[in-house]
This record gives structure tokens, C-alpha cells and sequence, in this order.
């Protein structure tokens, strides 16, 4: 846990990235929001971890934006569980920010190499 | 709206929840202890509210939702407060309801155009001055002429004709007001029908059968239930049959504002003779002949003119018109003998005036009374906010320690204010509906103030897009005032200082700068209560100044019965009948117990305006001005009935008769303007220049009498014989030995007796009659009458809210004065000593808003600015009084308090 809880803060840090993260995570099927997060955590090597501050935040603005739509649903556990679901607007979304990512990769590494070379 | 918010707040909890049970489910099926994995995932969770809040956000609408939760909570403390509300409340709906129904009847007299299309291209045509009346009367050759000379610039013709008696099928029996109009009235103004169809060119030439006729929309209605049944209605006027066949557009009251026809008629009814209509002529032995159609007479002048003439044009018009109406003008001098009159009335040209400023005797009388009340209205306004202001200080003072502890617990400033704000936002919005209603109930009470006995306001009041404008204005205003900037000021300058101090919290203490600023508010009141009650006061002491002031007559003991002998059986040719019909009349009403003396009398009233010339034998040298005076036709004994005295010469007797040398009786100010000092008993005077000035022998002079209405100076009047020149009577004054109004049913049986068939239009007593032009008179004196008992009532509120706050602040003080030996006196006096001086500060510049104001509402007022110093008097006494009251009751119950009571209770 952060010493402060300024999530709005790390939102807009984190902002792009975390979109990004939640639509890839819903590419294959709806979840709801706590397997989002164990997904992200677990593909990540347990390297990323999404804080509810700020998951649930983000999942409703993708929801306001029309990139997800939710629908309650039974899980396994015959439990009421929130599903969220890509649109096409959201998959057309995430292919964007994919290939901004990538550039945003490679150019940081353009950037880098010449620094680790002697 | 607020279900589906807290749906989505619920939504979103179960959401969280969700997650919650999961992760405690995980950690569990990994061996945890569930306690402590509900209290480890809690940790990793954070701030839960916090979280939900956050996401609300990014989903919008957060502010809506808030607004929508202040407002939930700003009807709270309203609940708790019911005095302060209701004050609020009251204050709002009286100073904006005043201002509304105000200016709602400034808007219809003055500002309103008449609704129809471009009413800006409408004119009245101001041809030449008529001889005696000066208005602008035109014969109606002349207007055919004028009419045939321009077929670019349609001309219409009007003429008022006073009431006329219907009968309905079901014989039911109403007296609407009527309108001669010519055929192309309403096609020149643009009038629409809302039923049937309004009069076209054959009903100009229509003279047997049924006259077609034309309603007001109001009178449709009230009439026969529906415009459209109205349509094919068969009715009688004055004895004549008339076919309805069709209703004006609703917002169409006729061209002369505040007088509004019921019916209107074609203008060839006049010949009829059924339908008496106001004129003027060059008068008798011009060729003039009343009692024969009009039409072909071009020396009577009763019609009025008005065109639809665009601006660029009106130039070429009127050169036109003046050529055409050059014989007109050449034929009125004849009128005259006055050589100045004469080239005067030839070197004059037509003017076109524009529709809206002419027809103005309704605007020029009503718009200064009415600017005048704007101005009182804004300022009862005025001192309504101030008030609130005061009262809105005082209840956030006793609400600062709620104030302090919210905002130390982390409320922010702008929401707190925003709240405060809002509760006065729902104060406002219901107040300025209140308002609204308030106005429009004003508005009909002012217009019946407005109207006199004589005149009947009829008004268009529909509801116009200023008036709507005002109001949310004024509700925004009184928002600044009571809620917005009382907020800011406090908070600026209490809530900081509360924050944090523990002590101030507990027992907050009045800062002198925060009892210097609700003092000011107290005095700024005291000064314009002061003025408006003064200006009440002046304007109460006017009109019953015009009330009972000396007539000239009898006011207190004459009855006039106001008869129509103008229709059916007295009319034309049957005028030989009349002396003796009178002779009856004044036996049989003297033969009644109680009964002094009666008369019959030509003139019905104040309104008879029955203007004329007379030349004196022998002179040539007089001006118009002398000339001109008034007449009337009076049987014997007139002038002992209504008080009159005479002051020199005698009264018409029984001697004089058809046979008899003509003699007249003429008043104190046409004997001095005909004969200066010169004693005018036995001179000859005639209605033209020699050689036919000896028709009349001057056998009488008497006393001046106001008999143009009370606050008119006596006209010069000359009184002839109702026997040697019969005409039909208008009125019967009867003296009475004591109050006339009872004798009102025993006359009303004796005319009977005398004549089943005499039409009685109504019985008053002379003083109504002669007060009956006091319509704007009474609008000022009443309205301000009110606004000053509301001032006062706010005042008084306002000492009494001020002055017990305080006493209950200072309990303390009082108890340890009162244990350390100070009397409940002193005490008392502590508390009326503030109210006091207070009450001076306030009276000071209120005395010279008064004087001011006094000056500028001279033109209103009688007596000078010294003669109404004493209203400022009186009115300082009132005011003085009104807050004593008020801080009585506060000063008696902190000086009677237990002062053991006081010091224990904190």
C-alpha cells in the first residue's frame, strides 16, 4: 500500500497503461474485476500489480467510453459477479494503443541503447 | 432522479463487495486464517468510501448527484425554521408581487403596442383643433373626403358612444360600452376575427333590418358563453335589432387604451338617433341641426381619425390632406369671432401623431402616478432584502458553531456557502412563484383602485416576456442581497475564526464590527419605512383633501338620480312634452317625507362638458378665452337644491316659459371674464357676434361650484332654462334633510309612479359623483398605504429579530449586572437605549429622502413641501412606535430573566 492514498494521482500515471492492460486482459473473455487483476498479476510474472484504487476507477471509465460493457452475472461460485466485456469500439481501441505502446517501446529503447554501448 | 444514483451507488458497492469475497476466498483456499484474511485483504484494499467516491467520479454526474444531495439537505434546516421561512417567504412574495403587479400595469398603459402587425405604422390624424372642445373631432363629409383622397393611406373613423341598453333573447338586460366605427376599422388596424367576421364595406350602407355588430372577445365570452356561439346571436341595442356576426381577436381592446368597447357598431347607426356619441359643432344657428343625421352635416365634428401610414410617406400625405381639408378649416373659423383664433386655426397643418402617444388622456394621467409607484414598489424591495439580510446574519451567527465544526471536519468552504446559498435558492424560487400569483392578484386589485365610478379600467394584462424578466431579476437580486453576499461575509469573516478555537465555538460573541453592520441594515430600513410612510401619509391627507373640499354645493345632502331620457318616447319631436313631464317630476319627488327641494338638470354628472360661447351685446373685443365657458339646462329651484347660493339677481321661476323673454344665470368666474366687476344683472348675450347677441337676458349670477369633479376648478358656467329650452334631462338632484342615501329606494318609486317607462340608469349621492374622477388619487393614496404597513410590519420584525438575538447573547452580562446591583430598569434601558439610537440614525437621512421625494411627487401632492412636514412627523411617531414594541418584548424578557438562572445555564 502507498503511504498516501492519492489514487487519482496514480491514475493519471498510470492512466494509458492501465487501459491498455484491463482491454488485453478481456480480449480472450468477459471477467470481472478481480480476475482482472489476479490476470494482469499472473501474466506479469507477479510483477504488476493492480490496486483496486485503481482498477475499479478505470473499469468504469472504459465502461463510460464505451470500450467495455458490463452485465451481472453467476460465477462458478453461484455468486453475483460483475462481467465486463470488450466492444468493438474497445478492441479497435486496444489495437491503437498497442501499436502506440510499441512505439512507445521502441523508441524509448532508441533512445537507451546508445548509453549502454561503450 | 435520485433512485437511479443510489442504484448505481448500490450497484458499485455490491461490485466491491464482490471482489472483497474473492480475494478472502482465494487467501483462504491458500490456507489462511479467514479472520485474518479478511483483515489482510482490508489493508490491501485501503480506504473503501474513498475508492467508491473516486469511481463515481470518472463515471460524471458527481456534482449533479451532490447538488441533488445539498438541496435534500438545505430543505432541513427550513423544516426547523418555519418563522424564518415563512418571513422569507412573505417578504419575497409581497416586495416582488408589489413590483410585478406595478409594472404589470405600467407595461399595459404605457409600454404595450397595440397587438396587431407593425402597429408602429398607425397614426392619428390631428386635422384642426374643433371649436369648443379642442380635440380633434372631424365632421364626417370631411373624413369621406379625406378618406376618398387617399387610397394609399387607409383612413378609418371612430366614435365613442358611451353605454347603450342591450336585451338579450332571454330579455336579460346589460349595459355594454359602445364603439361607432367605420366599415374599414379593423381591416386598417389589422384586427383578426377569433369568431365569424368583422365588418366589411356593405355594412356601411346597411339601413334597414338587423344592424351587424361586432364583440369584444371578453364580452363574447362572458355573454354568451363561447365566441362561437356569439355568431348568429339576435339582440337589442337601445330598441334597434342587431345580428352578431363575429368576435375581435382576443387581445384587441379597442385604440384608446384602458377604455374598452363591448360592441362595436357601424358609424351609420348615428343616424338613427339612438346613440348618443360625444361632439363638437360651430354651434347654434350655425346650420347646425342634432336631432337630424350627422352624416351630411359638415359643422358637427365627432369623428376621430387614424391611418396606417409608413414613416417615409407621411410627409406627402399630409401636404395632400391639408389641401383637402382646407374648407373645413375655413368653415370653423365661422365658430369664432376671435381674429388671432382664426388665422391660428388657418395657418395650423395636419399632424399625424403615432397611435401609441396620442388617445394618451389614460397614459398622460397614469404614468407619472405609476413611475412614482415603480419607485415606492423598489424600494419596499428594497427593504425586504435588508431585512432578510439582517435576519440571514443573525441565523448564521446562531449556526456558526455547526459551521465550524463541518468545516474543521474538512467541508469546504465554497460547498459550505453553497449550501447556505441553496437553501435561499429554494426560499427564492418558491417566494418569486408566490410572487408571480401575488402580482397578477395586485394587478386586477390595482386596476379596480384605478378606476373612478366614471371610468371603468379595462386593461390587456396578458402575461408579457419584461414582466417575466423583472421578476426572475428582482428573485435573483434578492438572492444577492439576502443569501449570496450575507454568505460570503460571514464566512470571511466568522467561519475562519471558528476553525480552530474551541473557545469561540462555545460562546461566539459579536464582533462590534458584525452589530455595526446589522445596525446599518436596521437604520437603511428605519429610513425607507420613513419614506414610504411619509409619502403614504402625504398622499392620504390629498385625497382627503380633494374628498372634502369646498365644491361650492351641498355635497353632503343632494342625491342625483341619473336618468336616460335620450332614448325611446323623450327623443326628437316629442320635446314639447318635456316641461310639463318635469313639472310632475319635481312635484311628486317634493311631495316625499324627507325630501327639501328637487330639480331636473341637462348634464348627467361630472362628464357633461357641455362647452359654448357667449358674446355680450355690444362688445367685439373678446378674446376666445372669454368667450368660452360651459353650459347647462336646469329646471327651477336647481340652485337651492344642490346649495349653490346666489349671489346676486334671482333664480328661474314659472314665469319663465316658452313665451317668456330667454334669460339666463351665469357663475361668478364667466361674469368676471365676460364683464370684469361690472354688474352683469340685465345684459344681453347670445351664442354668436352681433347681430345675434341679444337671445339672452342675464337675470342671475351665482356662486362658483366645482361641478367638473372635485379636484377641477370651477368651470365658468352658464345655466339656461330647462323650460324655455327643452332638452332631455340627464339627472334629478334631490336635497335631502338628511343622509341622501336613504331616500334612494322611495325617489326610485316616486319616478316610477310618475312614469313607469323613465329609464334610471343609477341613484348616488352627489359627493360619489363629484369624487369620481379620483381614480389615480386613490391608486397612490391606498397602494401607499399598504407598502407603508408592510414596511412597518418588516421593521418592527426586523428591530424584534435583531434586539432578542442580542438579549439572548448577553444573558451573562445581564445576569452578573444584575447580581453586582444593577435594577431590570437599567437594563431595559440598555436594550431600548440601541433600539433608540438606532432608530435616530435612520430617521435622519430618511427625513431628507422624504423631502426629496415630496419635491419631486409635488405635481401629486397637495400643499407644499412645509404644508407635509407634519406627515414626516407623524410618521417618525409611528416608526418610533413600531420599534418600541418590537424591542419591548426582548428588553422585558432579559430584564425579568433569573440572573442565578443566566449565569448557571452556561
Amino acid at each position: 500500500m502507498a503511504e498516501t492514498p492519492k489514487y487519482q494521482n496514480r491514475i493519471e500515471l498510470l492512466q494509458g497503461t492501465l487501459d491498455m492492460l484491463v482491454l488485453q486482459a478481456l480480449v480472450r473473455e468477459p471477467m470481472h474485476g478481480y480476475a482482472i487483476a489476479q490476470a494482469i498479476r499472473s501474466r506479469s510474472g507477479e510483477v504488476l500489480q493492480v490496486e483496486t484504487g485503481s482498477l475499479y476507477p478505470a473499469l468504469h471509465r472504459l465502461e463510460r467510453q464505451k470500450w467495455v460493457k458490463s452485465e451481472w452475472k453467476l460465477t462458478e461460485s453461484k455468486q453475483r459477479g460483475k462481467y465486463y466485456q470488450l466492444t468493438d469500439l474497445g478492441k479497435q481501441q486496444l489495437a491503437t494503443d498497442h501499436q502506440r505502446w510499441l512505439q512507445l517501446v521502441c523508441a524509448i529503447g532508441a533512445v537507451m541503447a546508445p548509453e549502454v554501448q561503450p | 432522479m435520485s433512485w437511479r444514483w443510489d442504484r448505481a451507488k448500490e450497484s458499485l458497492g455490491e461490485e466491491l463487495e464482490f471482489h472483497l469475497k474473492m480475494a478472502i476466498a482465494e487467501r483462504v483456499a491458500r490456507g489462511e486464517d479467514p479472520a485474518q484474511a479478511r483483515v489482510d485483504v482490508l489493508r490491501e484494499f485501503g480506504n473503501l468510501p474513498l475508492i467508491v467516491d473516486v469511481t463515481r467520479e470518472r463515471r460524471g454526474w458527481l456534482w449533479l448527484e451532490n447538488l441533488l444531495h445539498d438541496t435534500r439537505h438545505a430543505c432541513r434546516p427550513l423544516r426547523r425554521a418555519p418563522a424564518f421561512t415563512a418571513t422569507a417567504l412573505l417578504t419575497l412574495a409581497f416586495g416582488i408581487g408589489a413590483n410585478l403587479g406595478v409594472f404589470q400595469l405600467l407595461y399595459s398603459v404605457i409600454l404595450a403596442d397595440l397587438p396587431v402587425v407593425h402597429p408602429d405604422e398607425l397614426v392619428s390624424v390631428h386635422a384642426a383643433h374643433s371649436p369648443f372642445d379642442q380635440g380633434w373631432a372631424v365632421s364626417y363629409p370631411a373624413y369621406q373626403r379625406l378618406r376618398a383622397s387617399s387610397s394609399d393611406a387607409p383612413l378609418l373613423a371612430r366614435a365613442s358612444s358611451g353605454e347603450a341598453e342591450l336585451e338579450l333573447p332571454d330579455h336579460t338586460m346589460t349595459k355594454p360600452k359602445c364603439e361607432l366605427v367605420s366599415d374599414n376599422y379593423f381591416s386598417v388596424l389589422g384586427v383578426l376575427p377569433a369568431a365569424g367576421r368583422l365588418f366589411i364595406e356593405a355594412d356601411a350602407r346597411q339601413t334597414q333590418g338587423e344592424w351587424p355588430a361586432v364583440l369584444r372577445f371578453d364580452f363574447a365570452r362572458d355573454t354568451f358563453g363561447s365566441t362561437e356561439r356569439a355568431i348568429g346571436q339576435h339582440m337589442l341595442l337601445n330598441g334597434r335589432s342587431f345580428i352578431v356576426v363575429g368576435v375581435a381577436q382576443r387581445r384587441f381592446l379597442g385604440v384608446v387604451t384602458g377604455y374598452a368597447p363591448d360592441i362595436w357598431l357601424p358609424l351609420a347607426l348615428q343616424s338613427t338617433g339612438r346613440f348618443d356619441t360625444g361632439f363638437d359643432s360651430l354651434g347654434p344657428g350655425h346650420d347646425v341641426t342634432l336631432s337630424k343625421p350627422w352624416y351630411n352635416q359638415p359643422t358637427i365634428f365627432w369623428l376621430d381619425l387614424i391611418a396606417r401610414v409608413p414613416p417615409a410617406r407621411r410627409a406627402a400625405l399630409v401636404a395632400r390632406w391639408d389641401r383637402v381639408f382646407r374648407p373645413d378649416r375655413e368653415l370653423m373659423t365661422e365658430a369664432t369671432a376671435d381674429p388671432v383664433v382664426k388665422s391660428t386655426l388657418l395657418r395650423a397643418t395636419t399632424e399625424l401623431v403615432p397611435l401609441n402617444r396620442s388617445h394618451g388622456g389614460m397614459r398622460k394621467r397614469f404614468s407619472g402616478p405609476l413611475t412614482l409607484l415603480m419607485a415606492l414598489s423598489a424600494s419596499i424591495f428594497l427593504v425586504g432584502c435588508l431585512n432578510l439580510a439582517n435576519l440571514q446574519l443573525a441565523r448564521l451567527q446562531a449556526r456558526s458553531h455547526e459551521l465550524g465544526v463541518r468545516m474543521a471536519l474538512g467541508a469546504s468552504r465554497g460547498r459550505l456557502l453553497r449550501q447556505i446559498v441553496l437553501e435561499d435558492v429554494l426560499i427564492a424560487l418558491v417566494g418569486c412563484a408566490l410572487a408571480f400569483i401575488l402580482g397578477r392578484m395586485a394587478c386586477s386589485i390595482l386596476i379596480r383602485w384605478a378606476s373612478s365610478h366614471h371610468s371603468r379600467l379595462t386593461l390587456d394584462l396578458h402575461p408579457s416576456p419584461l414582466v417575466a424578466v423583472l421578476g426572475i431579476g428582482l428573485m435573483l437580486l434578492s438572492l444577492l442581497f439576502f443569501s449570496i453576499l450575507p454568505g460570503i461575509v460571514f464566512m470571511r469573516t466568522t467561519a475562519a475564526q471558528l476553525a480552530g478555537s474551541r473557545a469561540k465555538v462555545t460562546g461566539v460573541s459579536q464582533t462590534a464590527t458584525q452589530r455595526w453592520r446589522s445596525n446599518v441594515l436596521l437604520a437603511t430600513q428605519v429610513s425607507l419605512s420613513l419614506l414610504l410612510s411619509t409619502m403614504s401619509a402625504c398622499f392620504a391627507a390629498t385625497l382627503v383633501h380633494w374628498e372634502t373640499i369646498d365644491v361650492g354645493m351641498d355635497r353632503e345632502h343632494v342625491l342625483s338620480v341619473h336618468v336616460d331620457m335620450q332614448q325611446y318616447r323623450y327623443a326628437g319631436e316629442n320635446r314639447e312634452v318635456l316641461p310639463e313631464l318635469f313639472r310632475r317630476i319635481q312635484v311628486r319627488l317634493q311631495a316625499l317625507p324627507g325630501v327639501r327641494s328637487a330639480a331636473v338638470e341637462m348634464c348627467g354628472g361630472i362628464h357633461c362638458w357641455w362647452n359654448t360661447a357667449l358674446y355680450v351685446h355690444g362688445r367685439s373685443d373678446l378674446t376666445n378665452g372669454q368667450v368660452h365657458g360651459q353650459e347647462d339646462h336646469v329646471g327651477p329651484d336647481f340652485f337651492a337644491t344642490t346649495g349653490i347660493p346666489i349671489l346676486r339677481g334671482r333664480d328661474f321661476s314659472a314665469a319663465d316659459t316658452d313665451t317668456t323673454q330667454r334669460v339666463a344665470i351665469i357663475s361668478r368666474t364667466y361674469a368676471r371674464q365676460l364683464f370684469g366687476d361690472a354688474d352683469p344683472i340685465g345684459q344681453w348675450v347670445g351664442y354668436e357676434p352681433a347681430p345675434h347677441d341679444q337671445k339672452f337676458q342675464i337675470v342671475g349670477e351665482v356662486a362658483d361650484a366645482r361641478l367638473n369633479g372635485s379636484e377641477r376648478d370651477a368651470p365658468p358656467m352658464v345655466f339656461m332654462s330647462i323650460d324655455q329650452n327643452p332638452a332631455p334631462a340627464h339627472s334629478i338632484q334631490v336635497r335631502a334633510v338628511g343622509d341622501p342615501g336613504q331616500l334612494s329606494n322611495s325617489v326610485r318609486q316616486a319616478l316610477h309612479e310618475v312614469d313607469p317607462a323613465l329609464p334610471i340608469d343609477e341613484i348616488v349621492p352627489i359627493s360619489n359623483e363629484l369624487n369620481g374622477d379620483l381614480g389615480t388619487e386613490k391608486l397612490l393614496a391606498r397602494l401607499a398605504g399598504v407598502y407603508a404597513s408592510l414596511t412597518l410590519l418588516l421593521v418592527a420584525i426586523g428591530f424584534y429579530g435583531v434586539m432578542s438575538s442580542r438579549a439572548a447573547r448577553r444573558k451573562n452580562e445581564f445576569g452578573i449586572r444584575l447580581a453586582l446591583g444593577a435594577t431590570r430598569r437599567h437594563i431595559q434601558m440598555l436594550i431600548v437605549g440601541q433600539t433608540a439610537r438606532i432608530l435616530l440614525a435612520g430617521i435622519l437621512p430618511g427625513t431628507i429622502l422624504s423631502i426629496l421625494a415630496m419635491r419631486s411627487a409635488s405635481h401629486f401632492l397637495f400643499g407644499s413641501v412645509s404644508a407635509n412636514s407634519a406627515a414626516i412627523f407623524a410618521a417618525c411617531l409611528v416608526l418610533a412606535l413600531a420599534g418600541a414594541v418590537a424591542t419591548f418584548i426582548p428588553a422585558r424578557r432579559a430584564a425579568y430573566a433569573d440572573p442565578l438562572e443566566s449565569l448557571r445555564s452556561d
